[in-house]
């Protein structure tokens, strides 16, 4: 089996904190914290670390507003972020097709 | 072996993209135009004394028909609005998940209809017949929106179930109360959902 693809996977991306959070991502426009939150069931501090790697590699951006004075935390993809999970999902489907291949 | 955690990989995006895509359209305008329909509705019946079976029927069919028609085009702004598609796979499934029981709703009005009145009681009974399978259609809608559409689910489900058996041991007041009854049970409760929607749809999300 060639090795190729799994090398090439996204660390960034291949993490079990972060996949989850670009996979809501990529299935929405927007999300805001609470929403990220209570669907991946994380910590407010676990889930700010990984947004935060997620933003510093150019995959998410955070936008902070105000909604009847209370803060609104919302989380989408950048183009980047997009353009890197599909890419992601194109090689697991490589190695998932290399693995068939050679049963 | 590599095999295994790619698939598991996939599956889990697929999972959660689905579940990520929910149902995102503000319910607030939608839910109080329903009730305010509903009431109005309510009272012009009242006032034209509608209390032959079925008139009575066919009237809250055509009410039922106006509020679909108001949520389709509701949402259908909003959609426009926000520059999205209007059939987008969250609004399939909710409109997949509801269909059947809206469907059972509309099959036993219009059965009411052919059939003809058998009785105060029958016509009765269709009051709580149609709110414990709206209840079931927002129920199984619930299933991908936001939190808090199921319960109202089942609430309708439950008042159904009562009322059903209320009239059962108690027997049918006079016809014209169905009117009220459905004034009372389907426009008041949606007036006061989107009343609180209203306030609380953003708030929600603040963090």
């Amino acid at each position: 089996m060639n090795p190729k693809p799994f090398f090439q996977l996204d660390r960034v991306i291949h993490e079990k904190g972060r996949l989850p959070i670009m996979s809501l991502l990529a299935a929405t426009p927007e999300l805001s914290f609470t929403e990220l939150r209570e669907a991946l069931k994380m910590t407010d501090g676990n889930l700010s670390m990984h947004i935060k790697t997620l933003q510093e590699a150019g995959f998410v951006s955070v936008t902070k507003t105000f909604h009847n004075q209370r803060p609104l935390t919302t989380c989408s993809l950048t183009p980047n972020g997009r353009r890197a999970f599909a890419g992601y999902i194109d090689l697991l489907e490589q190695i998932v097709r290399q693995a068939r291949d050679a049963e | 072996m590599e095999t295994d955690w790619a698939a598991k990989n996939l599956q889990v995006i697929r999972t959660l993209m689905e579940r990520g895509a929910v149902y995102r359209r503000a319910l607030a305008p939608v839910m109080g135009a329903i009730g305010l329909t509903g009431v109005v509705a309510a009272g012009v019946a009242g006032m034209l004394d509608l209390r032959a079976p079925r008139s009575l029927a066919a009237f809250w069919m055509g009410v039922a028909s106006l509020c679909l028609a108001e949520a389709f085009w509701l949402i259908r702004c909003q959609a426009l609005k926000d520059s999205e598609l209007f059939w987008s796979p969250p609004t399939r499934r909710v409109v997949q998940a509801a269909s059947p029981a809206f469907f059972a709703g509309f099959a036993a009005g219009l059965i009411f209809l052919v059939i003809g009145p058998g009785g105060p009681l029958a016509i009765w009974l269709l009051v709580p017949g149609w709110m414990a399978l709206y209840g079931c259609a927002l129920h199984a809608a619930g299933f991908f929106m936001p939190r808090g559409f199921k319960l109202f689910g089942w609430a309708f489900i439950g008042v159904g179930c009562l009322l059903g058996a209320a009239l059962c041991l108690i027997g049918p007041p006079p016809v014209i109360g169905v009117n009220w009854a459905m004034g009372a049970l389907f426009g008041a409760p949606h007036l006061a959902y989107g009343v609180y929607l209203y306030f609380t749809e953003k708030d929600r999300n603040a963090t």
